[in-house]
């Protein structure tokens, strides 16, 4: 298989991954994109890996570690996501405003 | 019979030889694990009450065991101060790693003294919240006050961050520093927080330092995959041998190069990827917030050295003009925005943005004076910094920290010797002579003068000029105005704060007067290994 | 292709017994029916109607979910062991030692702090 199709479906996962960062307002879906970002990564790594044939396989290795660490991540970021929602009742990131700069007095 | 041999072919892994670690050589960072381990265990097996002593006595030994490994490995140095690499080639024993862990275990050790300080609080307990699970204000977090429940997890948490720290500028291949990265990130999310006061305000912080810091992680990955497409592997060295005969237009190597540097910058906090800072540093406990500011500009620029000096120098004529910029932008930015702000610890953020820039200045200097002068100037800002946050403490009114700069008027009248301190650590801040500010200032500019980035020299020192401007404005603040009737009082703080102050004191004071023992050590320390 | 054979002749096999048991309960076995023998066979929950777009879950179920996902995880680390074994001899057991000796550090914190109970 070319290098070119592994590598353009890890843009376009990344670009919606990316979209959504941007584009989404509530934490879990921003969470949700960011993994994205990561699996595109993972898919290039792979790709490369395979394509050079690298003996000592760093472009696997390295996918495992990523996706032990995003899950970790994840985990880390639901608890604060709860955390918040717990106290708010909202996860929606621009109702998050306290610090601000026009709010600054108000500390 | 075809099938059992492809099955053997299939089943048939390359022998490879088993890998070797020199522990001794990784000792400071496998003293930092052992110790967030061991802090771990502490909090699943000991009584509550005892868990505090506990957990200060293991990190405090550990950290002083750690340093004196550091001293030891220094020692180690073979004359011409080359390092080696271990562990496989993955981490990096060298000058810049062990003088950047130095430094970090240096501030480690201050900011812990600050973590476990009990005496602030009216209500006794640390700047850390009872019960972090707890909502604010329910019973549940009252029965936690009450019963003077602490989260001693602190500890552990930031234990764990220091071991990321010590190894992330000593990681050697993409795969190491990709993992430290998170290992210093992760647990500083969570302390961010853990504010006993004010906590919607520091758990707002937390959840934007999260989503922002695992969106840059994003980005640092996507340009680690890029540079190991390019050059087949993920070692800082081959990339650098395969990017010195690079072409001008290798898009695999230039993205990787801008996305790798963009997920650093994210860290040290950089214009355009500064966003974060402001918002974090206010939002965290200050004491967190001092040990990050601190500690993680230390690593995440060792890092950032690392991965620019040894992975792609021969790609300078690329990264250089957009480093100059993001420099130039970073200065200017950080210097103009903190004149607007009105509390101390937006301030200081801004304040931190802009010593980015001077620091970068240093680094793009791309010669041993630059990466001298910046591990020079890490030092001295970190301890200024630290120093300045552990002041920040001590202003207090009923609400907690006094944070709003017009609580700060005529402070200097009340208690002349915590405005003394505060004073010192601005104008240190500055670059005003006689102070260590000014020294790493003047260190990285004559640097960066000999590498031919003059411009960026003429900016820098513009902004110090706009910088000093404001940190004047509150010494003004402080000793000339009248103070409020119902001002902020400064609490005594226990012996721990006043030695982590004094450090800050004793540091400043020395690195402006007496420069050049640390300069020299930091001159010798200066040579990547290749 | 014949080295595919055993796994299809397998396949063929689960495939029958799994049909021919089910087609000789209907035809040969005594139908009564009871409630009891409508649940959800020895484990499960019992289904219950939802509100349209799901119902909510308790948040401990989320918490629960994402320590075992962590756990399940670290152990993808084993793997690159396994397939490495002959080679990596001494020095693999003893880094995979200290590896799972950190993971049970965690799980020990986890079950004093009661991350297992389910109340």
């Amino acid at each position: 298989m070319h290098l070119v199709y592994p590598l353009v479906l890890a843009v376009l996962l990344f670009g919606i991954g990316l979209y959504g960062v941007i584009a989404r307002r509530n934490a879990i879906l921003v969470l949700m994109s960011i993994e994205l970002m990561l699996n595109a990564v993972n898919i290039n790594l792979v790709a490369f890996d395979m394509y050079l044939r690298d003996t000592l396989h760093a472009g696997q290795a390295l996918t495992l570690f990523v996706i032990t660490i995003a899950a970790a991540e994840i985990g880390l970021g639901l608890a604060i996501v709860l955390m918040v929602f717990r106290n708010r009742a909202t996860t929606d990131i621009p109702e998050l405003r306290e610090l601000a700069e026009h709010k600054e007095g108000s500390v | 019979m075809s099938m059992s041999t492809a099955a053997t072919a299939t089943l048939a892994v390359t022998k490879v030889d088993a890998p070797t670690i020199e522990y001794g050589k990784l000792s400071p960072i496998l003293i930092i694990a052992g110790v967030a381990v061991v802090g771990v265990l502490i909090e699943a097996f000991l009584p509550r009450p005892a868990r505090y002593r506990a957990q200060l006595t293991v990190a405090l030994v550990g950290m002083i065991a750690a340093f004196g490994a550091v001293v030891w490995l220094a020692r180690d140095l073979p004359d011409d101060h080359r390092g080696s690499v271990t562990a496989m080639g993955a981490v990096a024993v060298d000058g810049p790693s062990l003088f950047l862990q130095g430094t970090l275990l240096l501030i480690g050790i201050a900011s812990v003294l600050l973590i476990g300080e009990r005496r602030l609080e009216p209500a006794g307990g640390d700047a850390f919240a009872p019960q972090a699970a707890a909502a604010p204000g329910s019973q549940q977090e009252k029965d936690a006050a009450a019963a003077g429940w602490t989260q001693t997890e602190v500890y552990p948490l930031t234990m764990f961050s220091l071991v990321g720290m010590l190894l992330f500028p000593a990681a050697n291949d993409l795969l190491m520093m990709f993992v430290a990265l998170e290992i210093l990130s992760l647990p500083l999310y969570l302390l961010c927080g853990l504010a006993r006061r004010h906590r919607l305000l520091s758990q707002e912080a937390a959840l934007k330092y999260f989503l922002l810091g695992a969106f840059s992680s994003a980005f640092f990955l996507f340009g680690v995959a890029m540079l190991y497409g390019y050059s087949g592997s993920v070692s800082l060295d081959k990339i650098g041998v395969a990017s010195a005969g690079a072409m001008d237009n290798d898009a695999l190597l230039l993205i990787g190069l801008a996305m790798v540097a963009v997920g650093l910058l994210f860290k040290v906090g950089a214009v355009p990827f500064h966003s974060w800072t402001p918002d974090v540093y206010q939002g965290a406990p200050t004491p967190i917030t001092g040990f990050m500011a601190a500690a993680t500009k230390v690593a995440a620029f060792g890092a950032m050295m690392r991965f620019f000096y040894v992975a792609l120098p021969g790609m300078r004529w690329d990264w250089r003009p957009v480093m100059i910029g993001v420099a130039i932008v970073t200065m200017v930015a950080g210097a103009i925005i903190a004149i607007t702000q009105t509390d101390v610890k937006r301030l200081l953020a801004y304040s931190s943005i802009a010593h980015a820039g001077f620091i970068l200045t240093g680094m793009i200097a791309m010669s041993d004076a630059g990466v001298s002068s910046t591990m020079f100037y890490l030092v001295a800002y970190g301890f200024v910094t630290l120093g300045a946050f552990a002041v920040v403490t001590l202003v207090r009114d009923a609400r907690g920290e006094a944070t709003h700069l017009s609580h700060w008027a005529g402070l200097g009248r009340r208690s002349p010797l915590v405005a003394g301190v505060f004073a010192l650590f601005l104008l240190a801040f500055a670059g005003i002579p006689l102070t260590s500010g000014f020294s790493g200032k003047f260190a990285v500019f004559q640097a960066a003068a000999r590498g031919g980035a003059g411009s960026l020299v003429v900016v820098g020192v513009l902004c110090s000029a706009v910088a000093a401007f404001f940190y004047v404005r509150v010494i003004v603040l402080m000793f000339f105005s009248e103070p409020k009737v119902d001002g902020p009082t400064v609490v005594v703080p226990s012996v721990m704060t006043t030695a982590a102050i004094a450090l800050g004191v004793a540091v400043t004071v020395v690195l402006g007067i007496l420069p050049q023992p640390v300069l020299d050590l930091a001159d010798k320390a200066a040579l990547f290994v290749h | 292709m014949n080295l595919y054979a055993p796994i299809l002749v397998l396949g063929g096999i689960a495939l029958a017994f799994g049909v021919v048991s089910l087609v000789m309960g209907a035809l040969t076995g005594p139908k009564r029916y009871n409630r009891a023998k409508l649940e959800a066979y020895e484990c499960g929950i019992e289904p219950t109607p939802q509100p349209i777009g799901g119902g909510r879950f308790p948040v401990k179920y989320y918490l629960t979910a994402m320590l075992f996902i962590v756990f399940d995880i670290e152990i993808v680390f084993l793997y690159p062991w396994a397939v490495y074994f002959d080679s990596l001899g001494m020095f693999g057991l003893v880094e995979m030692a200290m590896f799972v000796a950190a993971v049970f550090v965690a799980y020990a914190y986890l079950w004093r702090r009661g991350g297992l109970e389910w109340d």
